[in-house]
């Protein structure tokens, strides 16, 4: 088990410039629990529409698994036992001893969890950071990715007459999200474009000195061999 | 061996992963049982009996086969989970079976003489007279060789041997002698030839270290990886260790194959099947890889060269390597 230390202490993730982000700046002074209904809905609707998850999960009937969101100001906390799964929202992880911790941005979280981003490849370029016990984790993952979900279809397919409407607000947030990023986007190159000139002279700079440094180092084994 | 009679084999650990294989293009599917008959036992991962009829179903109704790999060694005395898998395969209509013990062999070509046989990689045949004597005595139909022979060398093997050949393509690079490694029973106490996991994920951990992430494996660090450096997965053979004074990557880098554009070359060698690594990896790399596959392999055909695709996004460090093939360290 993590302590909350432990879950606490991590090497930080970076957080995307993004709506998200935004979006978790405005959701810091609401407490958590009144956020709890809707990740209770969230887990019944993918607990109803995937039950092979917990199928696979099985075998960690107490795994306890933090997921923090990096660019939201709460965390969850997934309790995956087989008959009564629970997903928490919490402020911190203080308290609560957890098997391993999962931390990446909002959205990377949802593309892992929907199959478009190979988690493998998002840990290894360390865009995603995990803790704790492995052999849950990798479950955990696998279990997820093999499920097929599709959040937008799941909800969907639970509303009935309501599915309709609800792909068109989907739609309709999918749109404005891509709008916004694209506006931060721009925000965040106009800010950085003087720092980002600096760095790039730098870096010129720092390749014509290791260029240098090993036309000299050649040059001096050479003399050295013909000494 | 023309393009026209290339088959793409192609990973899927999961249901959902076997249908991305089977809409990306895949001709073959190769998956394993929930459990440690198939050399990819991972926690979470592979199929349940009817996860596997259903995934057949799936399979045979776009036209693709699927492989069932029960490619580890049974422990002594108690072979019947491996005789199950190969009787369960028989019955959902797999279009062949991946074996690696000679004893399984024995067992499927005498309980199921209608099944078609391959020889995993996991038997480690890598020279004429080994294929022929699994071909002679069990009837093997196909062999998937070790990721250690040049084109050359594969071809003079195909030329040499009757059955098919097939080759690695893409993804996880194991440079050992397949089957008969143990570097990761040394460092976990578990065979990853009969329990069906290297580096097991149970005895894996990544510790944080200021800015650096430290890999370990059974308690071993493998590797140390700095602040923004990619990091991979801690496999003895793929560790970074001081020897002499230098720290070096003794055996292999992190590092993925990737041969595209050795295809024309392997095609032109003999070689039957491109097979691609990663029943552990999740949907969206199969689905990207195969879908980059069969593209180039359908270039091929076409007679035009193969198109230039990028898939660092999915190797392991984001680098990839001809491998052996082409041994430009020789």
């Amino acid at each position: 088990m993590l302590t909350h230390r432990a879950a606490q202490r991590s090497r930080p993730v970076d957080m995307p410039f993004s709506p998200v982000l935004l979006a978790g700046l405005a959701l810091a002074p609401v407490p958590p629990r009144l956020l709890q209904p809707l990740f209770d809905a969230i887990l019944s609707v993918v607990r109803r529409r995937h039950p092979d998850i917990l199928e696979r999960l099985a075998a960690y009937p107490d795994a306890s698994v933090g997921i923090h969101p990096v660019d939201l100001p709460f965390v969850l906390i997934l309790d995956a036992h087989p008959e009564s799964p629970r997903l928490t929202v919490r402020r911190d992880f203080e308290g609560v001893p957890v098997t391993a911790v999962i931390r990446g941005p909002l959205a990377m979280l949802i593309a892992l969890a929907e199959g478009r981003t190979d988690g493998d490849a998002a840990f290894f370029s360390r865009q995603l950071v995990f803790e704790g016990d492995t052999e849950v984790v990798v479950a955990l993952r696998n279990a997820i990715d093999g499920a097929g979900i599709d959040l937008q279809a799941d909800f969907a397919a639970t509303l009935g007459p309501l599915a309709r409407p609800l792909r068109h607000v989907f739609g309709l947030g999918g749109r404005l999200f891509g709008r916004i990023a694209h506006d931060m986007d721009t925000v965040r190159s106009a800010l950085l474009a003087p720092a980002l000139r600096g760095a790039d002279a730098q870096t010129a700079r720092l390749n014509e000195l290791e260029a240098e440094l090993t036309a000299l180092r050649r040059t001096l084994r050479q003399r050295e061999r013909r000494a | 061996m023309s393009a026209e009679n290339v088959e793409l084999v192609c990973p899927a650990g999961t249901p959902a992963a076997l249908k991305a294989a089977v809409d990306a293009g895949a001709d073959c599917v190769y998956v394993g049982y929930r459990d440690e008959t198939n050399a990819r036992n991972f926690p979470g991962l592979n199929f349940s009996r009817p996860e596997l009829a259903d995934g057949i179903a799936y399979a045979h109704e776009r036209g693709s086969k699927v492989l069932v790999a029960i490619n580890t060694f049974p422990r002594a005395g108690h072979p019947q989970i491996w005789h199950a898998a190969v009787d369960d395969a028989a019955r959902f209509n797999a279009d062949a079976v991946i074996l690696a013990d000679i004893g399984l062999c024995d067992y499927a070509s005498k309980t199921h003489p209608e099944l078609r046989l391959h020889l995993s990689v996991q038997a480690s045949a890598s020279s004429a007279e080994a294929i022929r004597f699994y071909h002679e005595s069990f009837g093997i139909r196909r062999a998937v060789l070790p990721r250690v022979l040049t084109v050359p060398e594969i071809a003079a093997l195909c030329a040499d041997v009757p059955i098919e050949m097939e080759v690695f393509v893409f993804g996880g690079l194991c440079v050992m002698a397949e089957g008969r490694c143990a570097l990761s029973s040394y460092a976990t106490g578990h065979s990853p030839n009969t329990s069906g996991a290297c580096s097991p994920a149970s005895h894996v951990r990544y510790v944080e270290k200021g800015e650096k992430v430290v890999s370990q494996l059974g308690g071993f660090t493998i590797n140390t990886f700095g602040n923004g450096e990619p990091a991979g997965y801690p496999t003895l053979c793929k560790g970074r260790f001081e020897a002499n004074g230098k720290l070096s990557y003794l055996f292999e880098e992190p590092t993925s194959l990737n041969t595209l554009d050795l295809l024309p070359d392997l095609i032109a060698a003999g070689v039957t099947a491109f097979k691609i690594e990663g029943r552990q990896r999740g949907r969206a790399y199969v689905g990207s890889v195969v879908k980059a596959f069969r593209q180039a392999v359908d270039a091929i055909r076409r007679g035009e060269p193969v198109p230039p695709m990028v898939l660092a996004g999915v190797t392991e460090g984001g680098r990839h390597t001809a491998g052996a093939y082409e041994r430009s360290w020789r």
